[in-house]
């Protein structure tokens, strides 16, 4: 019983994290792509969109480089987060 | 040549080829997206797969010397073997490692030749779970951890096993409703031009993860062989050419890219768009990256299956249930079937005495090897088919006969 418990515990933080970051980011990708996509049409303040649009991207590449960097201090044996 | 140097040049080796079927499985975890959406093209996208997977495997040290601690009883809680095991230059060990590695590359290979993606973890551990029940019998296995520390058969494998993929869905499934919901009446060539740049982004940390994970699982496993056959002392490290040669296994194994699975994935389970395959692969990361920092040990096959298969269902799109209830199917059984495989390969290996036992398990792996690899070229898939659209599946297609068993 206690496994299952565990497993609960383990089960809800990783979901927490997935959505957040598993799901979130994609989001903000898309975001920033409708962003660019609007700064095309004719009317629009393209230079704003465009810089929110590249902040959306460089939020989402800043992450992936966190996840990198991740793996690489779990390798080394340091423990990040939790 | 004593028997013992025998038994461990073909632990080592059949170790390294199990490493090899598992680069060469999983390549599908990270890239079938990218190759089913054209981000990639197949021979750059197992080729870049490769390589992160090589660097990854070099990234990865940590736990690997513990690794078969978590299903059965074959080591000390510090990572040396237990004395009981290490008569005859460690023979009772090798012999339970080398028939359970057989176990998990002969099942690999033939969910391989099905184009069905499994988790070579489970296999592995399959295939030691049933060889140290065919050797230590059934109190050998560590069933469950103690405790709240997930550990044991249920803890490692079944509940992360059953959690997972549920996991995997659920955040794919937001994701890609997310993303859609957020591009609405933005253009489709924009949105693909878009999103295959964070689709190459977000498989690359998958591949890279993988590396990191499973190569360990190897080197830990041939570490162990070396210490218990006396070759190496420190329970602490993994010596160089041993990581060197998991590496390169690992990642060879992912550049020959297990094309039959990367079809199934990429093709087969559901139709994948660039905003799709992004929100599939992100999914994936964040999951095998969160659960590995909190030690909950879950298969990369089942997350990166999970993600892809909630991605269609994010879309509302078409998801093949026949094909998603085969693989589930094969997930269930590939335990069970990796150890009964490895049980036979024990009895086999130890009936047969110290000189041809290991000898003869080890030609058995190599003529079923040979033969699933010769029934694949029956309908051979790879880098040139791989993207083909899908057929339904009728049975009564006549099957080209291979040229090389026409001449």
């Amino acid at each position: 019983m206690t496994q299952t418990m565990a497993a609960i515990d383990a089960v809800w933080k990783v979901l927490a994290i997935g959505l957040l970051l598993g799901a979130g980011l994609p989001a903000l990708f898309s975001l920033g792509v409708r962003q660019l996509a609007v700064a095309s049409e004719p009317g629009a303040n393209a230079p704003l969109r465009r810089t929110l649009a590249w902040l959306a991207f460089s939020i989402v590449g800043g992450a992936v480089a966190l996840g990198i960097a991740g793996i690489v201090a779990h390798g080394l044996g340091y423990k990040l987060f939790f | 040549m004593t028997p013992e140097l025998v038994l461990l040049v073909l632990a080592v080796v059949t170790a390294l080829a199990f490493d090899f079927t598992n680069g060469f499985h999983d390549t599908a975890n990270a890239m079938a997206t990218s190759i089913a959406t054209k981000a990639l093209t197949p021979k750059v996208a197992v080729a870049l797969c490769a390589v992160l997977n090589l660097i990854g495997a070099f990234l990865s040290v940590e736990v690997a010397l513990t690794v078969t601690n978590a299903v059965i009883r074959i080591q000390n809680p510090d990572g040396s073997p237990r004395t009981e095991l290490l008569t005859d230059g460690g023979r009772p060990l090798l012999m339970i490692l080398l028939a359970g590695l057989i176990g998990a590359i002969v099942w690999n290979l033939f969910t391989w030749l099905r184009g069905l993606p499994s988790s070579s973890s489970h296999a592995m551990f399959g295939g030691l779970i049933g060889a140290t029940i065919a050797g230590l019998g059934v109190n050998g296995v560590k069933w469950a951890g103690e405790g709240a520390k997930l550990d044991g058969v249920v803890g490692k494998i079944i509940l992360p096993g059953l959690a997972s993929p549920l996991i995997a869905v659920l955040v794919a499934t937001v994701g890609t409703w997310l993303v859609f919901r957020i591009a609405r009446g933005v253009p489709e060539k924009v949105m693909d031009k878009g999103f295959r740049w964070g689709q190459v982004g977000t498989a690359s940390l998958v591949s890279l993860a993988h590396g990191a994970n499973d190569a360990q699982k190897t080197m830990g496993v041939i570490t162990l062989v070396l210490i218990a056959s006396g070759h190496w002392v420190d329970t602490h490290a993994i010596p160089l050419w041993v990581k060197v040669a998991c590496a390169g296994a690992i990642a060879t194994g992912t550049w020959l890219g297990g094309w039959r699975i990367i079809r199934t994935m990429g093709k087969g389970l559901v139709e994948i768009s660039s905003p799709q395959g992004m929100a599939a692969e992100a999914s994936s990361a964040a999951v095998i990256l969160s659960s590995s920092q909190l030690g909950f040990a879950l298969s990369t096959t089942h997350v990166a299956t999970g993600s892809i298969l909630g991605s269609g269902l994010g879309r509302r799109a078409e998801v093949r249930w026949s094909i998603a209830g085969r693989m589930g199917l094969a997930w269930l059984i590939t335990l069970p079937c990796a150890g009964l495989v490895g049980a036979v390969m024990w009895w086999i290996g130890t009936s047969l005495g110290p000189w041809l036992g290991p000898i003869a398990i080890f030609m058995i792996l190599v003529v079923l090897s040979l033969w699933m690899w010769l029934h694949s070229r029956i309908k051979p898939i790879g880098h040139h088919n791989v993207n083909d659209d899908w057929e339904p599946e009728d049975r009564s297609t006549t099957v080209p006969v291979p040229q090389e068993l026409v001449r």
